[in-house]
């Protein structure tokens, strides 16, 4: 096993290498704004703006600044010029094109609403898929596992900045019909944790919505499949209770798709997939910076993020495939 | 009538009826001021700009914003939005208080002595200002002598210095130290300080006035150099991040300096400063504490927020026509919730003067392409590019460049224009449009050929896809073949319309907005052939008409205000008559606000004043 999670680490660094790459390329080769006349302003001078340009280091050429980037990120020395553009490392990801703030500060300043809202969006989207998908494999052909499907479809057809503005124009406290769950930018007004949490309510709820319908009908499949295998019917033969034949025997095995979406979904979020829920309910997240960030063509920070967000899903998926060892003895890692 | 059928028009009738409501303001009324109907504000939605009588101190008030402030720097600060936050922060030389036309003396004691024929300029310095902590000392006439240099700075991205200061004697010279030391400020041989309270501009020739107008600018706010130096030596300048203030509130920071109430992109915290003194300014400066949340991505949510809720104002983002209308009926909301306030800016269609067949080319000789250029202003449908933005509330159709308010606006020809027959006709003259476009070359009276294949270049987003979308359809009417490329704000300006060597044939998405109450703020840099430059280009039609850049630069040192009127406006009208663009409006900010806000807006950056703004029940 240890050789595996160390094997795991080496290909995850090797891939943060790539999608630095990539992402360095897609920024280069595809039209994007010119940072150093954004960061000059409207009426600058053509010597302002190449002035401006050498400071921001991007007057050398991309190879170098891919170069200095990863030494800074990865490496503590100063090469390829990188104690003069934004210092020397590690974790150092630059400063931003636009405010010349830190992105490693930047980061960090917008990841616990993210954190926050992922991680509620979890319990909720987990509290009510689950027993919803158990329910409705167990109740197969029923009129409540046919309304909960239609329902689990509506909601994974909704696209969720719509669902999230209905919900604002329905429950919100200040806009909405019915004044129950505090609206728009509540977040940014909370000061304590559980205010924060109680802001948070309707984007948990809104967010939760399609992931929660998506498990149920992802488990419900599951589940149909296993409770028809040979060793349901042995356990049923044994006499044992059939709440445990369920829970016990048959959900354990079926469980295995959902941590794998668990997993990739809780880091595609942490990566700045909230982004339309961070956009409806003025959430100051990840996902709303590198919106910003990609239309003012701030490289460190798109990249900055981008790079987190790559960190995120290699360790989601990697805790994931090791969770499945636990949870399912026919899996062994060499 | 049946009642069904009433009540299915019921909701046509209203729209109707509110498009009456709407459209029966802006013409004239009893009551109507001048201002308000030249910029098209009927009475009911004029902001305030003064504060009330009964207007008390306290609270908290929240700002809504869907972006940031540029700069907090006041050395590179160049935005309206950016604006609010400097007039309630900093007291620069001359200042803007809400209803001001022209700029009040602010760190100036007084206004300036212009002596020299217009070319030496003195200021006294206010007593009794003082730096928020850490600094915490008053300010002396070196502090703004640094402010002015240090924008020089690469690492202090000014954009105007050099345009409206680079009169200054020795410029040049602090402009080539600069390009060989880049982490110290030049000094500027120009500016003088005999004493601490004494500041003295050499100017190379008569440019006083726009000098003067200038230095309201946040560049003229005093900057301690012992202080900042350290800052402007780290490249980009860090000294953003530990601004020092001088008006009546400051950026939250630390013992340090460090400003802890920023966070870009998400909020600015302005807090009372405690070194100001209210008996040395005309601000009242009435609120506690000011909030700026930033992020607001949908306005209409964000308005419906303000509108609903208490102790809230918008900022940078409209209402949507939605909410405007909602408004306008004032069933959900009072209608004085909602204000106009004229932006001094104009919005235009950028025709490329360079290229065929708007420029000579192709066959097509200078005379022929102008005949084109005024076939397509006469042929526009100006009313229905206006209403992309939202209607009549957010400004009347322009005819000329120079907007309401400034100078020469009424010289130029106010609101009905210079007299030109191309720009009569605001819903467009197909007939005219052909007459041109015959005179032209174009027998059939619409473009023909490929000469008429171009491409235009505009935003990717609402509004100004709208505005793009609907000039497309009206110039495929005139026989053009338009192939149009929407792309995003900043791509469209920084890669296309602003690079003159790839510029398309029609940027649509182009204006200008006055740096100050002066008319050579709104023509010389967008229309002047001097002012094309090969990277950052705002000359976007490259008009470069030997005749008008010579009036332009000769009207620059003109120091009486109403031959500076005149003169300019005239410049409008030769501008105008060369056809390089096709004006649609002057802009109008609209602004919203919570009914326990008594928001007082400020003409000059056309938001509302932050330190004049107060609540009802703080």
């Amino acid at each position: 096993m240890l050789r595996y999670i160390v094997r795991r680490v080496l290909w995850g660094i090797a891939l943060l290498f790539l999608v630095s790459a990539v992402i360095f390329l897609i920024f280069y080769v595809f039209p994007n704004a010119d940072p150093a006349k954004l960061r000059a302003g409207r009426q600058a001078n053509p010597a302002l703006i190449e002035q401006i340009r050498e400071q921001l280091g991007l007057s050398d050429p991309i190879w170098e600044q891919f170069l200095r980037y990863m030494t800074q990120v990865f490496t503590p020395f100063d090469w390829f010029g990188a104690a003069e553009h934004g210092g020397t490392g590690p974790l150092n990801f630059g400063r931003s094109f636009q405010s010349n703030t830190p992105v490693k500060e930047i980061i960090l300043e917008r990841l616990p609403a993210t954190a926050l809202l992922v991680a509620g969006a979890v319990v909720f989207w987990l509290l009510m898929g689950l027993p919803t998908g158990i329910i409705s494999a167990v109740k197969r052909r029923t009129l409540l596992d046919r309304v909960t499907m239609v329902t689990s479809l509506a909601f994974i057809s909704a696209p969720v900045f719509w669902l999230g503005l209905v919900a604002l124009y329905l429950f919100a406290s200040d806009v909405g019909v019915i004044h129950i769950f505090p609206g728009i930018g509540s977040y940014l007004d909370a000061e304590t944790f559980w205010a924060k949490c109680w802001s948070l309510f309707l984007p948990w709820l809104v967010l939760a919505a399609a992931t929660a319908a998506i498990y149920a009908r992802y488990l419900r499949s599951s589940m149909i499949d296993v409770m028809s295998e040979d060793y349901i019917r042995t356990a049923r033969a044994k006499g044992v209770a059939e709440r445990n034949v369920i829970m016990r025997h048959g959900v354990r095995s079926a469980i295995t798709p959902i941590v794998t979406l668990l997993g990739l979904d809780i880091g595609l979020l942490l990566a700045g997939n909230a982004i339309l829920t961070e956009s409806v309910f003025n959430i100051p997240g990840i996902g709303n910076e590198i919106v910003i960030a990609i239309r003012r063509s701030d490289l460190p920070v798109i990249q900055g993020i981008v790079l987190f967000g790559a960190f995120f899903i290699v360790t989601f998926n990697l805790i994931v495939d090791i969770a499945y060892a636990y949870l399912d003895p026919r899996v062994r890692y060499q | 009538m049946r009642l069904t059928r009433l009540r299915l028009l019921l909701p046509a009738l209203l729209l109707v009826a509110l498009v009456g409501v709407l459209s029966s303001c802006g013409g004239s009324d009893s009551g109507t001021s001048s201002e308000e109907e030249s910029a098209g504000i009927p009475s009911e939605f004029k902001a305030p700009t003064a504060a009330p009588d009964n207007a008390q101190q306290g609270g908290t008030l929240v700002q809504l914003n869907e972006g940031d402030i540029d700069y907090m720097d006041p050395g590179a600060a160049y935005y309206q939005v950016t604006y609010s936050v400097t007039l309630a922060t900093q007291r620069t030389l001359m200042g803007w208080p809400p209803d001001a036309t022209q700029p009040v003396p602010d760190l100036a004691a007084d206004q300036p002595e212009v002596t020299d024929g217009g070319k030496t300029v003195t200021f006294t310095i206010r007593d009794g200002i003082k730096f928020s902590p850490p600094v915490d000392r008053e300010v002396t006439s070196e502090d703004v002598k640094y402010a002015i240099e240090r924008s020089l700075l690469p690492g202090v991205p000014n954009g105007y210095t050099a345009a409206y200061l680079g009169d200054l004697e020795g410029f040049k010279e602090a402009e080539q130290a600069v390009a060989k030391n880049k982490t110290t400020a030049p000094d500027i041989s120009g500016i003088e300080t005999p004493d601490d309270k004494t500041l003295v501009l050499h100017l190379t020739r008569s440019s006083s006035t726009p000098v003067i107008q200038a230095l309201s600018l946040p560049v003229s706010a005093p900057v301690p150099e012992e202080y900042a130096k350290k800052f402007d030596a780290e490249s980009p300048s860090t000294y953003g991040e530990h601004v020092t203030f001088t008006g009546p509130y400051m950026v939250e920071n630390n013992s340090s300096g460090e400003l802890t109430g920023y966070t870009p992109g998400k909020e600015i915290d302005l807090v009372r400063n405690p070194n100001w003194d209210a008996s040395s300014d005309y601000r009242p400066a009435y609120l506690d504490e000011i909030k700026i949340q930033e992020g607001f991505a949908d306005p209409t949510s964000a308005s419906q927020k303000i509108l609903s809720g208490d102790s809230q104002i918008s900022g940078d983002f409209p209402p949507s026509k939605t909410i405007v209308q909602e408004v306008a009926t004032g069933n959900k909301y009072s209608t004085d919730q909602m204000v106009a306030v004229p932006s001094g800016g104009n919005r235009y269609i950028a025709l490329n003067n360079t290229l065929p067949p708007f420029g000579p080319g192709k066959g097509l000789t200078a005379e022929q392409a102008l005949n084109v250029r005024k076939a397509v202003i006469a042929g526009s449908d100006r009313t229905a590019l206006r209403n992309t933005r939202g209607g009549e509330l957010f400004g009347p159709v322009a005819t000329h460049f120079i907007p309401p308010l400034i100078p020469g606006f009424e010289e130029a020809g106010g609101l009905e224009g210079p007299n030109l027959d191309f720009v009569q006709n605001p819903d467009g003259d197909a007939k005219l449009s052909a007459s041109y476009m015959k005179k032209a070359g174009f027998k059939s009276g619409k473009c023909e050929g490929s000469i008429c294949d171009i491409t235009m270049v505009g935003d990717d987003a609402p509004p100004g896809k709208d505005t793009a979308t609907v000039f497309q359809n009206q110039l495929e009417d005139m026989g053009f073949n338009v192939n149009f490329q929407p792309v995003a704000h900043d791509i469209m300006y920084t890669k296309f319309c602003s690079v003159p060597s790839n510029e398309p044939q029609v940027c649509p998405n182009v204006g200008w907005i006055k740096d100050f109450n002066d008319p050579q703020s709104i023509l010389q840099v967008p229309f002047s052939g001097d002012s094309i430059n090969p990277s950052n280009n705002s000359n976007w039609p490259q008009l470069d008409d030997p005749a008008i850049n010579k009036a332009i630069d000769q009207a620059v040192t003109i120091t009486d205000e109403q031959q500076r009127a005149e003169t300019w406006g005239k410049i409008d009208d030769q501008i105008m008559a060369q056809a390089p663009a096709v004006p649609w409006v002057w802009d109008n900010d609209v602004l919203v606000r919570s009914e326990d806000v008594n928001g007082v807006a400020n003409l000059f950056n056309g938001e509302w004043d932050l330190a004049y703004t107060s609540l009802t029940n703080p």
